[in-house]
């Protein structure tokens, strides 16, 4: 099954966060976890991107890409960027995939490519 | 609210310190002590980010109260990221304004070269959130890069632009012996010349090393008093007469608009207007120039220039000492230095030395309004001060 990334909707103004908070920061809906989740979409473009060489030591590659991506339903959000000759504004694809390992720990989040 | 004036201010150099971080914070208290020329300190307010982290300290304001002979006086510490420091002035602005305390000590330091280059990064990235960028391995150079693709991209900033930052902050800071850069730098030398690419290379592109302030020690302290005390001390008479705060979401891609960093300009003009003074009235600034882009940015945002043009009125020389706006004579954090929890109170230091008259060759003529920008996170909190000469 394909793993996914969720953003939340509040049920009151149907505002979507990503991330998570606990607060709909559109209507104010203070009611507990009033909220439903909803998977964000894979494909959005490039909105700006970087290639970062001073890195975190959990990190043990010379560089990075990262990335802003504004998806198909006009959330954004950052991950990480694994394309040759990245351009703002180019169609990109997701995938969810381990992004960081701290120790034994394997962390999952969105890594784009070249739609 | 009771007027609020600054009395006594100190400062480390911003370097390598060998000593501990609770003297690093001491330290310049003694020399703001004896700038003010008294000893009575009703309250004490320590600026630090990573004393836990960094240098496994906790309690850092009980340490410092007590190697500084000031107990049974109350003492804390004051985390608010790398904007800390000028989280610690309002706070003890308030508690001098409101008339709970009549003497007031703000002293803020931070001990980052303790550990190595890429943990002291990693220390800093852990501000950013922990889902939604952390995991990435984003850091606070990719944020600012990747903010300043845009900013590129919208409002034509060059990296000759960022250059440009970073050869004036960093030659402004030969003129301030505490400054952690002594290093003479040109545009030919980190842009133009083949030697370049090697010289100043990519962190996160388009900013290179150059664009980026170094990982510093160092303390810095200013002494809050009540008009009445201030009127008793032998110090030109300098007041705290507007402090700002806002915020911003925590992650940066949230922003409704990418380019804009609200937080700056509603902190400003929060600082402002408890001022009653506007942008034009200002003589000199401190901003937040973690990175060069920011500079330019704040300069906009703070409402010195319009939105898009901080870059053209940095090629028109009117940021340079001896323009119609300086801004950071010290050195900024570009050149001074940024151990995070101190930045915002040496800030605040510079201006009190220009609003004195007594900032020697960094002096600008005739300096009657000062104001700083302390910028937390990337531009998720933000706290600016509003500084004048006399009454």
């Amino acid at each position: 099954m394909a793993r996914e990334i969720y953003a939340y909707k509040c049920r009151k103004c149907g505002h979507t966060h990503y991330p998570y908070r606990m607060v709909c920061k559109s209507c104010g809906e203070n009611e507990h976890n009033e909220f439903d989740q909803v998977p964000l979409p894979k494909r959005g473009k490039l909105l700006t991107w970087t290639r970062a060489y001073s890195l975190p030591a959990d990190f043990e590659v010379p560089s990075l890409g990262l990335a802003i991506v504004e998806l198909e339903n006009g959330i954004r959000m950052t991950g990480q960027l694994r394309v040759d000759d990245p351009r703002m504004g180019m169609d990109v694809r997701g995938e969810v995939e381990i992004v960081r390992r701290e120790g034994y720990d394997e962390r999952y989040g969105m890594v784009f490519y070249e739609a | 609210m009771r007027s609020v004036y600054v009395i006594g201010i100190g400062i480390t150099s911003f370097t390598r310190l060998e000593y501990p971080l609770s003297e690093i914070a001491a330290y310049p208290a003694m020399m703001a002590m004896k700038d003010a020329g008294r000893k009575e300190i009703d309250h004490l307010y320590v600026a630090n980010m990573g004393s836990g982290r960094v240098n496994h300290q906790t309690g850092l304001a009980s340490a410092v109260v007590d190697t500084l002979s000031l107990t049974p006086a109350g003492a804390e510490a004051i985390e608010n990221g790398p904007a800390s420091g000028a989280s610690a002035i309002k706070t003890g602005y308030m508690a001098v304004a409101s008339g709970v305390h009549d003497v007031v000590m703000v002293t803020g330091a931070e001990r980052m070269r303790e550990v190595n280059n890429l943990e002291a990064t990693e220390f800093v990235a852990t501000l950013t959130h922990p889902l939604a960028e952390y995991i990435y391995g984003v850091t606070l150079p990719s944020l600012a890069a990747m903010f300043t693709r845009l900013y590129m991209e919208k409002y034509g900033v060059t990296e000759r632009h960022l250059a440009m930052v970073a050869v004036k902050n960093q030659n402004n800071a030969l003129k301030n012996e505490f400054a952690h850069l002594q290093q003479e730098i040109s545009i030919e030398g980190i842009l133009d010349s083949p030697e370049a690419m090697t010289n100043n290379p990519y962190v996160a592109e388009p900013l290179r090393f150059f664009d980026c302030c170094p990982v510093s020690d160092g303390g810095a302290c200013v002494i809050l008093a009540s008009e009445e005390v201030a009127r008793k001390v032998e110090r030109p008479l300098v007041r705290l007469a507007g402090v700002g705060q806002a915020t911003d979401t925590h992650a940066v891609h949230e922003r409704e608009e990418p380019t804009d960093l609200l937080a700056v300009r509603r902190a400003a003009a929060k600082s402002f207007e408890m001022a009653g003074l506007a942008p034009s009235d200002v003589d000199v600034a401190e901003l937040h120039d973690a990175f060069t882009i920011l500079e330019i940015v704040e300069s906009e945002e703070v409402g010195f220039f319009p939105k898009g043009e901080g870059h053209l009125a940095l090629e028109r020389g009117e940021t340079a000492i001896g323009g119609t706006l300086p801004i950071n004579p010290s050195g900024g954090l570009k050149g001074r230095g940024h151990p995070v929890g101190a930045t915002g109170i040496a800030q605040a230091h510079e201006i009190v030395h220009q609003l004195r008259g007594d900032a020697g060759e960094r002096q600008v003529k005739d300096a009657k309004v000062g104001f700083t920008c302390n910028f937390g996170g990337f531009g998720n909190n933000v706290v600016c001060l509003t500084f004048v000469r006399g009454n």
